[in-house]
């Protein structure tokens, strides 16, 4: 028998100043007592004065006693009176209950490893005494905790019966961790760690044999003997022509034998492809197709096998539409333009004499060469070296010759040009204001500005004209021009099939960090670190990724689960099964609701018995009395 | 559910109970001595002619079809000696434990199912500083349903006052008969007068004082605040027990002079306590003191 709440020492105090009290209350009680009489004619006052103290001995000790055991009954059941010993009293537990994707792989038909997971955890849940406290964790990439400590097991059990499986692979080391340290922060007396699950986890993140905890206990599942899943699924423009997309598809065997697998890929129901291989334990293979389109759609890789896990025989992928940038050039010149449109595939170009000018021409770009139009375009506009008078753009000298002085290569569109000291003839150059923004500085003026709302680039020398027209920065400077006006169009796509959780991104040896942007399902930015060129980020949840690195976007469709690729095997020190559990064959027993009920009742028999109440039990009360008389007397 | 006043079993033990009283009062017979006054009686006496007014129901149907005469069948009336029950419901009786009131509505329920049993006929006089609604019954022991009915309606309340309450009983019951007196006494002003002045109208008094143990002897000691339940008033005092001594004494002297001045006028009485059962009162105290026989 032991105090939960209180040492005895605490108790004891603790039963004593209320004790204390009691009697203080009880011997000091000075209050006039108020009475209620049928006459007032035959009360006469005593003579004497009262006295100082009303009761100098206890009067009715049948009602002290009651009162003061009924309080130390109340004191015992606030202070946890068990019966059992304290070492067996509450110990706290961590449940770890394995919700990797993994775990949504079948056995059997009927069950899935989950549901199996479930019920062993539910059994040993209800084995456990119901002092302990438990918390339940879902286990797969990142330990979550479902429940806090508590002896509520409806609670607990309500939190196992509501786990699904996740799509990321079990982290075991970093569970036990996360159960040691839950254990060490709010628990009082250290439990179990248990886990329930199939433990199937990647090579790193397997635990260390010798650093397990003392206190593990596994409760495994039966798992499948064969599994072949999609690992990746990888799409991606070819360089040299954008209506063709290479296609990888690697596949795993995760079983513990050979698999003849039968892998198709189809875009909108079409097969485009198929591919069967062989694949031994634990190796993956790689196919690789090519599939030309311009059309949108969805693209599936399926491996048609029945095996334990279902979810990872299949990847899609939508294919967004190719979309062309078209660009009204309205020039009296077209032929010094057309070379340097055309070498962007992604670029429709329409020609036009300045005299067919509209201000609303049904066109993505405008490319105004050499004249004043009437009125300004209501479209992005590429300006090149408008006349002096009616430039949007105020014109410090117009005509001249020019030598291109600095780059501004903090500017998008000085990106990778380097050439100065060319000298260009009849050049116009613009005056720098606020309002615009500098690419190419000359003496006496800008020769490259841009503004940004409308956008609108400002070029004061012809790019297909003069001694420009023999530079690789020609052709570079019209690219850097078209992407800056047009980011959304010329972007380059890649798409990729990836499983849920890390994902690392090789990015191009050049590529600015500041420019960077990984953007996830809810167009919210997601964190990521970029170490030596390799881009790094993390989802838990399926859904599509897209990073942005400079005019490449490459998007990430999360829909592969992830599945360890490595089994874990316990040593065999470890406990398995529900086995014995400490304190169930002498289970601490709780008094405190019978001693507070027992409390509670010897209160409101002392006032009914001798309280104002005095109900129709005064013979009780004269019985007490009476029992008091006969023990005296004997 | 309340605890009903009266039991049948108790009934039952009534049954062969009879109220007794001494005098005799004149033109009127208690018991069962019939009476030779015509009147509105159960029992036959003479027939006489029909004059304008008279109760067709009392026509003798049959003689009218022989003789074709309006006769009238006159009855026998049964004089007998009105019994009368005053009872207390001021606010005094309320206090007690188990309440006077109570005590006294058993008590009166119970004497006038033995009255009833006897073809009395009882009235039931409630009062406090003034009498209030009565209720009369009469014809067998039937009848007691409505007037523990009446009994258990009753609500107490009110200061007592015996001076106008029986002066006014006097003046609205002229017609001499037992008169049972159910009440604590506990009036501010004197009472011995005005239950001199009922006995010496005529009437025989059967006194029934009641009182709880606490308005007899007190149990609080120390300083004590005393709420009268009548007035309200409240009182601070210190008690010990000397003063309950000199309490118990005086409580003793007025119940004596109660008992001495109904005895002298040829009543009887009984002082209660409710602490005794009301069957232990009825077949004890009562008899003994020949309220009933």
């Amino acid at each position: 028998m032991f105090f939960f709440n209180l040492s005895l020492g605490e108790f004891t105090a603790l039963f004593g100043a209320v004790s204390g009290a009691v009697l203080a209350l009880y011997l000091l009680d000075r209050s006039r007592r108020k009475i209620k009489v049928a006459t007032m004619r035959f009360w006469k006052p005593s003579e004497k004065p009262p006295e100082a103290k009303h009761r100098r001995r206890i009067q009715q000790p049948w009602s002290m006693l009651m009162q003061i055991i009924g309080m130390g009954l109340l004191l015992a059941a606030i202070a946890q009176l068990r019966l059992g010993s304290p070492d067996r009293s509450s110990r706290d537990h961590v449940l770890l209950l394995d919700t990797s994707a993994w775990t949504g792989a079948r056995a059997d038909p009927q069950r899935r490893l989950i549901d199996e997971g479930k019920i062993n955890a539910i059994r040993w849940l209800r084995a456990l005494p119901g002092s302990d406290r438990v918390m339940v964790v879902r286990a797969d990439a990142l330990p979550t905790p479902a429940t806090v400590f508590e002896t509520n097991r409806s609670a607990a059990e309500k939190a196992i019966l509501e786990s699904q499986p996740g799509s990321s692979a079990l982290n075991l080391q970093a569970a036990f961790d996360f159960a040691r340290r839950m254990q060490r922060q709010h628990g009082q007396s250290t439990g179990e760690i248990v886990f329930s699950g199939a433990g199937r986890t990647n090579q790193t993140d397997l635990p260390e044999d010798n650093n397990l905890p003392a206190t593990l206990r596994l409760l495994p599942v039966q798992v499948p003997n064969r599994n072949v899943g999609i690992r990746r699924f990888h799409l991606r423009r070819a360089p040299n022509d954008g209506q063709l997309w290479e296609i990888f598809v690697a596949v795993r065997n995760y079983g513990r034998t050979p698999e003849a697998v039968p892998l198709i890929v189809t875009f909108g129901n079409a097969p485009i492809g198929s591919s069967r291989f062989t694949i031994a334990p634990g190796a993956e293979e790689t196919a690789r197709y090519e599939f030309r389109t311009k059309s949108a759609g969805w693209m599936e890789a399926r491996i048609q096998l029945r095996d334990g896990l279902l979810e990872d025989n299949v990847a899609l992928l939508e294919i967004p539409e190719q979309k062309q940038v078209r660009v009204a050039i309205f020039t009296r010149q077209p032929e010094l333009l057309r070379p340097l449109m055309n070498a962007n595939p992604r670029i429709s170009a329409a020609y036009a004499l300045p005299e067919t000018y509209k201000p609303d021409v049904d066109a993505d770009v405008v490319i105004i060469d050499r004249f004043r139009p009437p009125q300004k375009p209501q479209r992005p506009t590429v300006w090149i070296a408008p006349p002096a008078e009616g430039s949007p753009l105020a014109v410090a000298k117009s005509n001249t010759n020019a030598r291109i002085t600095r780059w501004r290569a903090e500017h998008p569109i000085a990106h990778g040009l380097h050439t100065l000291d060319l000298k260009l003839d009849g050049a116009t150059l613009f005056t720098q204001s606020p309002a615009a923004e500098t690419v190419a500085e000359a003496e006496g003026g800008s020769l490259v500005s841009t503004q940004s709302d409308p956008p609108a680039v400002f070029l004061g020398v012809h790019p297909g004209m003069g001694s420009l027209k023999f530079e690789l920065a020609a052709p570079l400077l019209m690219a850097n021009v078209m992407e800056w006006i047009a980011p959304e169009a010329l972007r380059r796509w890649e798409l990729d099939g990836e499983r849920v959780g890390t994902v690392k991104v090789a990015l191009d040896a050049n590529t600015d960090p500041s420019k960077v942007q990984v953007i996830g399902e809810d167009q919210q930015p997601l964190p990521f670190s970029i170490s030596e060129n390799t881009l790094q980020f993390y989802s838990a949840t399926r859904g599509n990724v897209r990073v942005r690195a400079g005019s490449r976007e490459t998007v990430y469709s999360l829909s592969l689960p992830d599945v360890g690729d490595t089994a874990w095997e316990a040593p065999a020190k470890v406990r398995r099964g529900l086995g014995r559990i400490t304190g169930v064959d002498s289970p601490v027993q709780d008094l405190w609701p019978w001693l507070a009920l027992l409390g509670a009742a010897l209160l409101l028999a002392e006032w009914l018995l001798f309280g104002r109440l005095r109900l129709p039990v005064r013979g009780a009360a004269n019985f007490l009395s009476r029992f008091t008389s006969f023990r005296r007397a004997a | 559910m309340p605890e009903p006043l009266i039991d049948q079993k108790f009934l039952e033990r009534l049954e062969r109970l009879t109220l007794h009283w001494q005098k005799s009062f004149p033109g009127l017979v208690g018991g069962h001595n019939a009476s030779r006054y015509p009147g509105s009686g159960q029992e036959f006496l003479d027939h006489r002619g029909f004059h304008q007014g008279d109760d067709l129901r009392a026509v003798n149907w049959r003689a009218y079809m022989r003789l074709e005469k309006l006769i009238l069948k006159l009855f026998q009336v049964e004089p007998r000696v009105p019994v009368r029950i005053l009872l207390d419901t001021s606010a005094s009786m309320t206090t007690g434990d188990p309440a006077k009131f109570d005590y006294a509505r058993k008590l009166a329920a119970s004497l006038t199912y033995v009255g009833l049993v006897r073809l009395e006929t009882i009235l039931i006089q409630p009062f406090d500083a003034t009498l209030h609604d009565p209720y009369n019954c009469g014809g067998g022991r039937h009848r007691i349903r409505p007037a523990v009915d009446f009994l258990e309606a009753l609500k107490p309340g009110g200061r007592s006052n015996f001076a106008p309450a029986l002066r006014n009983f006097i003046a609205e019951y002229p017609q001499r008969g037992l008169v049972i007196v159910i009440s604590d006494f506990l009036d501010d002003q004197s009472c011995e007068k005005p239950i001199q002045y009922l006995a010496d109208f005529g009437h025989e008094l059967f006194i029934i004082h009641l009182w709880g143990d606490e308005d007899r002897k007190p149990s609080h000691n120390g300083e004590l605040e005393l709420e009268d339940a009548e007035t309200g008033e409240s009182v601070k005092l210190n008690f010990d027990d000397e003063a309950r001594a000199a309490y118990v004494e005086a409580f003793d002297n007025y119940a004596r002079s109660i008992r001495e001045i109904t005895m002298r006028k040829g009543g009887r009485y009984i002082g209660l306590s409710t602490a005794t059962p009301i069957e232990q009162a009825i077949f004890g105290s009562f008899l003994e003191a020949k309220g009933m026989q």
